[in-house]
């Protein structure tokens, strides 16, 4: 017995010390950060917005950015309204990843929230949108895509993940509408995931696949699939034989965008912290290097940009929302 | 790609590193403590454990997470047989006779055998990784949703037909199974349904808190209503090694699972809890002694364990030869693999072929120090029937708790576990079969989805379902499977009939 | 309990009438199928109390008694109860404390408050070890 009561008493020690050290970590002062900071991850990890979270946390910890600790959280359900209605209850010390979701959440009808509700931070990175065609099919280029589906909407069955309304899905429905598609008629197979779309797309079951760069890029660099086009202003590296929807005569540049955003409210000196912070970790080897390793694109653009930024698309998701017939 | 036996050499010799060696046994030996607990099924495992990797050499990153992998899948069975609390999907097939053995004093032989064949299992599955990963890979691709919708269709008809002479609570189990999985986002429309406005259920009930909620804290409970009735004997652990009969009749289904684990495991999306269901069905209606399965038969507990190891090895085909991950497990190791700086899909056995063969390799190795490791654990794991039950199911019950919130960091799930406490509970006392439930649960919402993908791919006709060979098979074999045991009863009616027309012929 | 589940299949006949429609496509395709099972589900609660009702010996009597009898309805009542409570102070108090309390109770509860010892000590043996297994070596973010 007495073994074990000194067994515990240590155990308890052990516990004090370690709740003790992580609450004094701060400054102590007025400063911000005067704590460790949390970093929410609105999605379980395996994600984008994980990847991302963790990414950050590493590059700024690891090169002494941010001396503070960093935790990332993970808050997954609802297309990322769970980790943003937690965020939104939080002091400054809280941030998120978000994407166009923060947008089109409240477009579609599934949220209240939307960006205005938190303070913008950043947009970090990018990805860009792709149409992969099996190796065997017919259709040569985005031209007779498009021609076919605006004879028959239906005779064409195309893959998307994880879901409708997302940016695979609208950036189709976007180049589609320009070529005069009736988009409310096409035939959308939903996956639950990117992997699932390439397998359908190598196993012949479906006919296009609308999907990020990422995805399709190594099946096309290993000769199983075709790229129609790509959604970006220029060619992509490892891609130049990919035309872009520009050069095809559709007036289009889609970004898949991430950024960060912290609880409303924040103050302007919170605010020209991060700006500081999270600049110099996009100009840090580190980064640059997990970019290249993810195929993400640095979209960065500092606080006062990405709220300009965010009004722009705002729009355009929402002209593109009641265009695709997912809303009136 | 062919198999050069020099580049297999090659990385079986990168994998005898002493380094990559202990990867393999901290991995295992990781995964199988963590997968024994309830909710850490081998998604979590890897993922909680992936921070380790960070900064490591791809190659033995890669053999980390591999070695958890498999791990998880050993130690997710430990508990399914001790306590009748499997940790996930995969492990649920354990119970079925592991349970029963170590309720009859016979825990050793049932964890003994779990290891057997999870090692024959793995081995068969490595050996088939070697020669058939490409050819494997492209056959995968056929399945199309027709296909997916079929084969999960045969899987809960073979598990409905388990509940042979009570059919009716059966079909009751899988209907309120399916009906549970339709709880979330329907894909397909982007409609919101049965959510009650609450945004962690909008993409479904997770369903390993279903499975915690009606076997561990149902389990729970239900031994709380006898917890006072003094224990007749005290449950000894019996003999740690299996019998020479045990082994005769196990042979064959181990060798036979295992293959059929692989195949399935290679499918994308349909894994561990398909194979090891199919498994356990396909051995209970070859058996001659089919009265003895759910009563602690050991080739019951032989067959599934061999099929889910060997799927677990099969789900990394679709990963390491295209790129795609076949499961939650994978898609986790895919993204660490990324991080590393690795890119996976088609080209990575041109690119990377020494790393691939580094991990068959280890695989290899790994198999054989699981079981190493878990025949040392079996003296201490048996220890905890030793544990007073009256500490034992509130430890069980309390861990429950964690397990379910490392799964979603969510407080909704609480609710949701209790909720289906209760429901195993009554499910118990009313002798309702759970495995049509769980696995109702686990399919339903893809075989829904995939069902709908197949009407749109066809313009609504249901002439996609008998197209393909696959689909024929899958077809003919659902029947079976469904009018098997209603054959099997009136053969032995006839038999009555006959024997008692004979008796009478004495007389 | 067959008459639960017709209650079940009624509610779930009605929700699904009152799902939203989809934007896209047939707009009754995410109805049909929990709609079927609904039907499927009354069938089965027809047939089950058929079958009940036909059954001269109720072979689930015995354990449903055996469920109500002595401190068993009070043990799963407060067992149930605690757990409520646990979900409840969980977020709000944090991991360590609230599991601590929990633990201790239901182990004075089943337990028997005479072996209060070996009570506390598991109680607390287990929060920290899990606490430290958790949160520190798997860096699960605990409250």
């Amino acid at each position: 017995m007495k073994k074990l009561l000194i067994f515990l008493s240590i155990l308890t020690l052990m516990a004090l010390t370690a709740c003790g050290s992580q609450s004094s970590s701060g400054d102590g002062g007025e400063s911000y950060p005067s704590k460790d900071l949390e970093f929410v991850a609105p999605a379980s990890p395996g994600g984008g917005w994980d990847a991302t979270a963790r990414a950050m946390k590493k590059v700024l910890n690891d090169e002494k950015i941010v001396e503070e600790n960093m935790n990332v959280v993970n808050k997954p359900g609802g297309s990322g309204e769970v980790g943003w209605k937690y965020l939104k209850k939080q002091d400054p010390h809280t941030l998120s990843v978000n994407s166009s979701l923060v947008l089109t959440n409240n477009l579609l009808g599934k949220s209240q929230l939307t960006y205005k509700d938190f303070t913008p931070l950043a947009i970090l990175t990018t990805e860009w949108e792709a149409v992969a065609i099996p190796k065997d099919s017919s259709i040569k280029n985005a031209e007779a895509l498009m021609k076919q589906l605006k004879k028959d909407p239906k005779s064409l069955k195309i893959a998307v993940a994880p879901g409708l309304g997302n940016d695979d899905h609208l950036s189709f429905v976007q180049a589609a509408k320009t070529y005069g598609v009736d988009v409310t008629k096409l035939d959308f197979l939903v996956y639950e995931s990117g992997g699932d779309v390439v397998s359908a797309l190598l196993g012949g079951h479906v006919d296009v696949a609308t999907m990020s760069v990422s995805e399709a890029k190594q099946q096309y660099k290993a000769d199983k699939v075709d790229i129609l086009a790509v959604s970006s202003e220029e060619r992509l590296d490892g891609l130049e034989d990919i035309p872009t929807w520009k050069e095809q005569g559709v007036d289009m540049v889609f970004p898949h965008w991430r950024g960060v955003m912290g609880p409303p409210d924040m103050t302007e000196e919170e605010i020209a912290y991060w700006d500081e912070k999270l600049k110099k970790m996009t100009e840090t080897d580190a980064w640059k290097k997990i970019l290249k390793n993810n195929e993400w694109q640095s979209f960065y653009k500092d606080s006062s940009e990405t709220k300009k930024f965010l009004k722009e698309q705002e729009e355009m998701y929402s002209d593109l929302v009641k265009k695709s017939g997912l809303a009136e | 790609m062919g198999v050069d036996i020099q580049t297999l050499m090659e990385g079986f010799k990168t994998a005898m590193q002493p380094m990559n060696l202990l990867w393999v046994l901290v991995g295992g030996f990781l995964g199988t403590v963590v997968g024994m607990l309830p909710g850490l099924g081998p998604a979590t495992a890897v993922a909680v454990l992936i921070p380790i990797t960070f900064g490591m050499d791809p190659t033995s990153a890669l053999i980390l997470m591999a070695a958890i992998y498999y791990g998880a899948m050993y130690g997710g069975s430990r508990s399914s047989i001790l306590l009748n609390t499997p940790g996930d999907g995969s492990a649920i097939a354990a119970t079925f006779d592991g349970y029963p053995m170590s309720q009859q004093g016979r825990a050793g032989q049932a964890l003994a055998m779990s290891a057997i064949a999870s090692l024959i299992g793995g081995v068969i599955a490595v050996i088939g990784f070697i020669f058939l990963a490409k050819p494997l890979a492209e056959f995968a691709l056929q399945f199309g949703p027709a296909e997916y919708f079929l084969l999960m269709v045969f899987t809960l008809s073979a598990i409905v037909s388990l509940s042979k002479g009570n059919m009716v609570k059966g079909f009751i189990s899988m209907s309120v199974g399916l009906l549970l999985s339709t709880v979330g986002v329907d894909l397909q429309s982007g409609v919101y349904r049965f959510t009650m406005g609450i945004p962690q259920l909008s993409e479904g009930i997770d369903f390993l808190v279903i499975i915690i909620g009606i076997y561990a804290v149902g389990e729970v409970l239900y031994n709380l209503v006898s917890i006072d009735k003094p224990k007749g004997d005290k449950k000894s652990v019996g003999k740690k090694w299996i019998t020479k009969d045990q082994w005769k009749v196990s042979k064959w289904p181990i060798l036979r699972s295992g293959p059929l684990g692989f195949l399935i495991g290679v499918l994308p999306g349909a894994g561990g809890s398909i194979a090891s269901m199919l498994s356990y069905t396909t051995e209970r209606q070859l058996s001659k002694r089919q009265d003895q399965f759910g009563k602690g038969a050991v080739e019951g507990v032989a067959a599934p364990e061999s099929a889910n190891n060997a799927a677990s090895v099969g789900a990394l085909i679709p990963l390491l030869t295209m790129g795609i991950p076949g499961s939650g497990t994978t898609a986790v190791m895919l993204g660490a693999i990324i991080m590393l700086g690795v890119q996976p899909g088609p080209l990575l056995f041109q690119h990377n072929g020494d790393m691939v063969w580094s991990l068959v390799g280890s695989m290899f190795i790994g198999n054989i120090f699981l079981v190493l490791i878990n025949i040392l654990l079996l003296g201490l794991l048996v220890k905890i029937l030793d544990t007073p039950a009256k500490i034992l199911y509130p430890v069980i019950f309390v861990l429950s708790f964690i397990g379910t919130y490392t799964l979603n960091y969510s407080i909704i799930d609480f609710y949701i576990l209790l909720l289906f406490g209760v429901v195993g509970l009554a499910m118990k006392i009313y002798k309702f079969p759970i495995a049509p439930l769980i696995l109702a649960v686990i399919v339903g919402s893809d075989m829904e989805q995939n069902f709908r993908k197949s009407l749109v791919s066809s313009d609504g006709s249901l002439g996609i379902f008998f197209e393909s060979t696959v689909s024929v098979v899958l077809l003919i074999l659902t029947i079976l499977s469904i009018s098997y045991p209603f054959i099997t009863e009136m053969i032995q009616k006839r038999r009555k009939t006959q024997d008692t027309a004979g008796n009478h012929h004495e007389l | 309990m067959p008459l639960l589940f017709f209650v079940v299949s009624i509610g779930v006949i009605i929700a699904t009438l009152n799902l939203p429609k989809a934007r896209l496509g047939n707009p009754n395709a995410p109805v049909y199928f929990p709609m079927m099972l609904g039907i499927f589900l009354l069938i089965l609660s027809i047939v089950y109390f058929i079958q009940e009702w036909r059954k001269t010996e109720m072979e689930e009597k015995e354990a449903v008694q055996e469920l109500l009898q002595g401190r068993v309805p009070k043990l799963i009542g407060l067992s149930l109860l605690l757990a409520l409570g646990y979900t409840l102070i969980f977020e709000w108090i944090g991991f360590l404390i609230s599991t601590i309390l929990f633990m201790a109770s239901l182990l004075f509860l089943i337990n028997g408050k005479k072996k209060w010892m070996v009570n506390i000590a598991t109680a607390l043996i287990f929060s920290f070890a899990s606490w430290y297994a958790f949160g520190v070596l798997l860096q699960v973010s605990l409250p």
